[in-house]
């Protein structure tokens, strides 16, 4: 290469390299992202394949090939770009390449292979028509799909160094500065100086004798954050540019890039580019003849991340140890040998150019006033689209985490966005209109940092992750303040604590008020910010972090030492299930059924219509696989063993006559109270309104889940001498809670359960083939009367519309039925295998539609007016809410409406009037204390549906277990909130040694009964287990509870392992 | 001449004047421990902080390294400042129960009690020794290794030092050093100030003629009895 004299070489140069360009633009190029993030993935293999087939096939003059830096989509890497017309080929495989280069050769899209959007399945045949890509701003990420970093002439066909012609055109370093000044530039390191105010003060700065320097800070140290390296990889010469410009600005004549030596690629392309930029005759001493003097080396960091503060930088670039000094003098008075020296990060270097290209006023178009321009993002954690992100300032957390990034993976909310890096804080999701900007994320609790943005899930702790974050900082906290080296271990040892169920309320307050002095004592702004992990978790999650002092339980299953085995932990009556199945792995199916039952007093039924949490949390799925089939073991030992395998310990009353307690409701969670009251000795009246004992068991849950014999089996099972049913009893017309204490009760339950629909708040709702669900299953569950009739619509999408769907679809004169949804089938409340089996059986499922009048005809139900939603911004429960699209209203014909969208307490009946003194919520619930059951009334309990609203069979029964306890407190005298018991694992199951080759990783299929039979009649739909199916299936279990009861009871495992 | 408000009161000082000084002028108490005269100003221990401008948006800065400005408001005992200057106190006595020097400065500060896990070390890494061993008697012997919590004082590659003159000083300066050398056994008495040099004490056969700069050297007082 000729070296370049003058100004004018420089632009006839480009000139020859443009017009050369415009040439070739005719070629398909074959576009592989190989930044350190392609290459890991494999985008290696993918180049050495295209490069063989074009040298086999002899088609150099047909394709070409460009290697670039990373283009910020990294979850899909390594892919194909073909341009010109920007089709993506996502996570190819080396078999797959020939394809794709036969397609773009053959002028078509390889349908197959092309990008598929994840969950929703769209295809897109273009690059920018990608979500991923759609809502970015790509002004400085965007040139890296361009240019092959190692090209000088790429970068010059990209309008390279075109800024640099301008600013030594001028010859005008004060213009430069009112540039930057009034294009609103702010560092984007992370602190947001404003960069023009900073060259101003560089160059003002020293003396004309003095050397300056400019330093560009690659010294990204942030876990998660990768952005710096992408550039310089990607596009090392704009870095360059902006670095001249720089020095040309301010008057220096020495640059420096401090890169971080685990960055090899980063440093390979950028010793290029200098080489490059050196022969050219653009660095070096009077640079094209204007007098400008510039040189630039490179000097590696060694990885200490703290040497991303500048005085610290300073520190290393001098060669001494990297810690920072106290400022003021600031590095712009007093910087690299006692120098001034003008630090700026990657991001802001590459950004000069544009600014210069464009003009500032067209840049600071771009963004919000006070934070112009873009920033590039690292978006990472548990969202679908992994990558870097470049968007204007001022765009909000919540697009970007769920336009641009696609949302959660899986079906777990996003809880919160971590921005900044560790020392960066937590936005929770209800802030997510919260613009990313240098202020506002500030005001929030975080900070920018170099703009890392890690996207948490309700998996994730966040006292776990401010413990994480704290135990980086310790180990990279330089150590040379105390406040800093010591504020942050005794943080996280505070944080250990809490995490490993040793926490006090006491040590929350110390850890506050530490984090606040850390934070206003600390010399740098690693100890400054390093509290705001505690501070910004403490400020929007205190609940998590009382949870783990108060409750000792980590609702994400993070915190091993409070969760113990998954399964047990997630169960809200605590059932050991690793140790039942433990046990029908060595087929003692009858000490099975004794640990079920111990726990739940309605085995059978939950075997059969539980929402299995267990299975959810078990830890052989969560780890990848498929979870043990927990349910379907439960089923087949309570088919198996009979109830009176198991002998309840019984207390008898010791002082005087027994105490009598009243249970109103017959449900599962009054029948469990009862039991267990009767158990210490209690005399329990329950009085149920129904003529038959069970509640909801009966009325709701139809009989092809859960057979009536099995629930009358159970029930009797649990009455004894001690309990009394009093059916056909309710409350309000029969009884009073009044009159039960005038009756010598010494208690009351309430446990009413919840039996009214709510309204969808039409006209029209009460007319003929009009029905609330819960009235629907009644008349048919207790009465047998057939409501529905030819064409049934649902609306609803819990576990109650998929109920009245298949119940309908079993009645006599049904022709079809169609649930209606207003959301996707992935927000569906509805448990996924009654979904399935629902649709298996010929149900509809309509969604994305809402109603919006109910339709008579002579006085009849005949049509359902209909409005379709797309998805919206997420709501407060997080899933995104359903907005009407205009225009898309419609007509359904049908001749029955179920509506289920969601219950009501039975609460007329105990309005205050009637009973007195017992607040209800404004949802019709009763208010009961969440600790103590207790509702404003002393003496008066309340459990289950009545109080949390429509739940689940096992919530119930919990809350069942629990009233009994708070009673048994309450009539004796005693203090109602107990110590929490711990949910470590006490017994020692040997477990059965399985031969590893033989070893089962699939999970057991439930057996269900055949669809075209099932679909006529009520005879239940789910088979149980053979013994060689549960056994195996048993076998599977990981024993999670091997882990903490070693730990906890070394005694009991040197016993044989049967500590009862 | 440079003017500035330090509780209020008017103070003139030279440039270059810190805010410690300017504060100790006046009489103002601001305790120190990693600070000491003749050595260079290192901010290391933070218990010096001062409150600098008007709230809110007021900051906390070392006035051992801080120089004056021309019209500064400075508070030395402001509510935040105290706040800050006990719970560093706290800090110090969870690590360096033993020393007199931070029993003294938590007894001037009322703070009687420390809320965190009870440790017992040796070094708080104010960096006296360090600064004494480099400026003072140009030795530069001893020095910083490793960072966060396993950062440490020693010599380099913790072995015996040829330029250490075994003069003491580094452990003459050490504010918690007095009652940590109270052993006579020779793996004990290492006090981390000069972690790895033989300790002069232990060094000599004769306990009776060795040269010991510490006052009281408690290690020879128990040998003598």
């Amino acid at each position: 290469m000729r070296k370049l004299q003058s100004l004018d070489d420089l632009i006839g140069f480009r000139e020859r390299v443009s017009a050369e360009k415009d040439l070739k633009t005719e070629t398909p190029t074959l576009v592989v992202s190989a930044g350190t993030c392609g290459q890991a993935s494999g985008a290696n293999d993918i180049m050495r394949i295209i490069k063989r087939h074009i040298l086999k096939e002899n088609l150099g003059d047909k394709i070409e090939l460009r290697i670039t830096g990373c283009h910020g989509f990294c979850q899909v890497e390594p892919f194909i770009l073909v341009e010109p017309q920007l089709h993506l080929y996502p996570q190819l495989k080396m078999e797959d390449v020939p394809r794709v280069i036969e397609a773009v050769l053959g002028g078509y899209v390889e349908e197959d292979l092309i990008y598929t959007e994840p969950q929703v399945g769209t295809k897109f045949h273009s690059q920018s028509d990608i979500p991923f890509f759609k809502k970015q701003t790509r002004t400085i990420l965007g040139s890296n799909q361009m240019l092959d970093p190692i090209r000088i002439f790429n970068y010059f066909e990209r309008d390279g160094y075109a800024a640099l012609e301008k600013v030594l055109s001028k010859a005008d370093p004060e213009w430069i500065i009112e540039e930057i000044k009034s294009s609103g530039l702010r560092g984007r390191g992370g602190a947001g100086f404003p960069a023009g105010r900073k060259w101003e003060l560089a160059r003002a700065s020293g003396d004309d004798h003095q050397p300056k320097f400019v330093v560009c800070n690659c010294d990204e140290g942030d876990p998660g954050a990768y952005m710096d390296r992408s550039l310089l990889e990607g596009n090392p010469h704009s870095i360059l540019e902006g670095m001249i410009i720089a020095g040309i600005a301010i008057g220096a004549a020495h640059g420096i890039i401090y890169v971080r030596g685990e960055y090899p690629l980063a440093i390979k392309h950028t010793m290029i580019a200098l080489r490059q930029a050196r022969e050219l005759g653009l660095l070096g001493d009077d640079i094209l003849g204007t007098g400008n003097d510039f040189e630039i080396e490179i000097v590696r960091g060694a990885g200490a991340f703290v040497c991303g503060e500048e005085t610290a930088l300073i520190r290393s670039v001098e060669g001494f140890m990297g810690e920072p000094k106290q400022r003021p003098p600031y590095p712009i008075e007093r910087g690299i040998d006692g120098f001034p020296t003008c630090i700026n990060n990657v991001e802001t270097l590459a950004n000069i150019r544009i600014i210069i290209n464009s003009g500032a006023a067209e840049y600071a178009k771009v963004g919000v006033p006070g934070n112009t321009g873009t920033k590039i993002f690292s978006l990472v954690g548990k969202i679908r689209d992994t990558g870097l992100v470049e968007v204007p300032l001022g765009m909000t957390i919540g697009e970007v985490v769920h336009d641009i990034g696609g949302g959660p993976p899986g079906k777990a909310r996003i809880k919160a966005v971590q921005t900044g890096g560790p020392s960066g804080g937590c936005i929770p999701a209800e802030h997510f209109d919260l613009p990313v900007d240098f202020d506002s994320l500030r005001e929030a609790g975080s900070i920018m940092g170099s703009g890392g943005m890690i996207v948490m899930d309700e998996d994730t702790c966040m006292v776990d992750v401010a413990k994480y974050f704290m135990g980086f900082l310790k180990d990279e906290s330089c150590g040379k303040c105390f406040t800093c080296r010591k504020g942050t271990q005794r943080m996280h040892e505070i944080l250990e604590d809490i995490t490993e169920g040793r926490g006090t309320l006491d040590q929350l307050t110390l850890l506050e008020e530490l984090a606040v002095v850390v934070r206003d004592t600390s010399m740098c702004g690693l100890g400054q910010s390093a509290a705001n992990p505690v501070l910004s978790t403490l400020r929007y999650f205190r609940n998590e972090y009382e949870r783990h002092i108060v409750d000792k339980r980590c609702d994400a299953f993070v915190c091993k030492d409070l969760v113990g085995p998954p399964c047990q932990a997630a169960c809200p009556v605590g059932t050991e299930a690793w140790r039942y199945v433990a046990h029908i792995a060595r087929g003692e199916y009858e000490d099975a059924y004794r640990v079920i039952r111990e726990a739940n007093p309605f085995p059978s039924v939950c075997a059969r219509a539980c929402d299995h949490t267990c299975e959810q949390r078990c830890r052989a799925g969560t780890s990848g696989g498929d979870p043990i089939a927990i349910r379907a073991l439960k089923r087949f030992i309570t088919d198996r063993i009979e109830p009176s395998v198991y002998i309840p310990v019984r207390h008898e009353w010791q002082e005087g006559e027994p105490p009598k307690v009243a249970v109103v409701g017959a449900g599962p969670a009054g029948l469990t109270t009862a039991h267990f009251l009767s158990l210490e000795g209690y005399r329990v009246t329950v009085f149920e309104a129904e003529p038959e004992p069970g509640g909801m068991l009966f009325c709701a849950i139809p009989e092809y889940r859960l057979p009536r014999d099995v629930i009358k089996k159970e029930i009797d099972s649990l009455l004894d001498d001690n309990i009394t049913v009093v059916c056909n009893t309710s409350l309000g017309d029969d009884i009073t809670v009044d009159g039960l204490f005038d009756d010598g009760f010494s208690a009351v339950l309430l446990a009413l359960g919840a039996h009214k629909s709510r309204p969808l708040g039409l006209d029209n709702e009460d007319v003929p083939g009009v029905y609330p669900s819960i009235e629907f299953l009644k008349a048919f569950n207790l009465k047998s009367e057939q409501l529905a009739k030819g064409r049934v619509g649902v609306i609803g999408g819990g576990n109650s519309a998929i109920d009245a769907a298949r119940t309908a679809l079993r009645q006599r004169d049904v022709e079809s039925v169609t649930i209606l949804y207003r959301r996707t089938r992935a927000e569906m409340p509805a448990f996924e295998e009654e979904v399935e089996a629902a649709i298996e059986e010929g149900v509809t499922i309509e969604t994305l539609v809402s109603p919006t009048e109910i339709k008579t005809t002579s006085g009849l139900f005949s049509h359902l007016g209909c409005v379709r939603n797309s998805l919206g911004e997420p709501d407060s429960s997080g899933r995104r809410r359903p907005v009407r699209i205009e225009g898309s209203e419609h007509v359904i014909e049908l001749d029955t409406l179920i509506v289920a969208i969601s219950e009501d307490s039975g609460v007329d009946s105990i309005t205050p009037a009637r009973s007195g003194g017992i607040e209800v919520t404004d949802w019709n619930t009763v208010k009961a204390d969440a600790r103590t059951l207790l509702t404003s009334r002393s003496g008066v309990f309340a459990a289950g549906d009545v109080v949390t609203g429509p739940n689940t069979i096992i919530d119930a029964i919990a809350d069942g277990k629990k009233a009994a306890v708070m009673i048994d407190h309450f009539v004796r005298g005693e203090e109602l909130v107990q110590p929490v018991k711990s949910l470590m694992p006490t017994v020692h199951l040997d477990p059965v040694e399985v031969d590893p080759e033989e070893a089962p990783d699939d999970r057991v299929e439930t057996p269900r009964a055949s669809i075209e039979w099932r679909k006529r009649n009520f005879a239940e739909v789910e088979v149980g287990l053979s013994m060689q199916e549960a056994t195996r299936e048993a076998r599977r279990c990981l024993r999670c509870d091997l882990e903490f009861v070693e730990r906890t009871a070394p005694d009991v495992r040197a016993a044989g392992g049967h500590a009862e | 001449m440079i003017n500035l408000k330090i509780n209020g009161i008017d103070v003139s000082v030279d440039r270059g004047t810190t805010l410690l000084e300017a504060a100790q002028f006046l009489g103002l108490p601001i305790s120190t421990l990693c600070h000491m005269e003749g050595l260079t100003p290192y901010g290391a221990c933070r218990l010096c902080v001062v409150e600098v401008g008007d709230p809110p948006n007021s900051r906390l800065v070392t006035s051992c390294t801080y120089p004056a400005e021309e019209g500064l408001k400075v508070r030395t005992a402001s509510a935040r400042v105290l706040r800050a200057r006990k719970m560093i106190v706290e800090l110090l006595l969870a690590s360096c129960p033993q020393s007199k020097t931070i029993q003294d400065i938590a007894a001037a500060l009322n703070v009687r009690q420390q809320r965190f896990r009870q440790e017992n070390e040796d070094c708080i890494l104010c960096g006296r020794c360090v600064r004494m061993c480099a400026e003072q008697m140009v030795a530069g012997a001893i020095g910083f290794t490793g960072r966060g919590q396993d950062r440490s004082i020693g010599t380099p590659f913790d072995s015996n030092s040829e330029v250490c003159r075994l003069c003491g000083a580094c452990m003459y300066v050490c504010p918690v050093c007095e009652l940590r050398c109270t052993y006579n056994e020779p793996e004990k008495a290492i006090c981390g100030g000069c972690a790895n040099l033989a300790p002069p004490c232990v060094d000599k056969p004769q306990f009776d003629d060795m040269m010991c700069y510490m006052q009281p050297c408690v290690a020879c007082e128990i040998k003598k009895d």
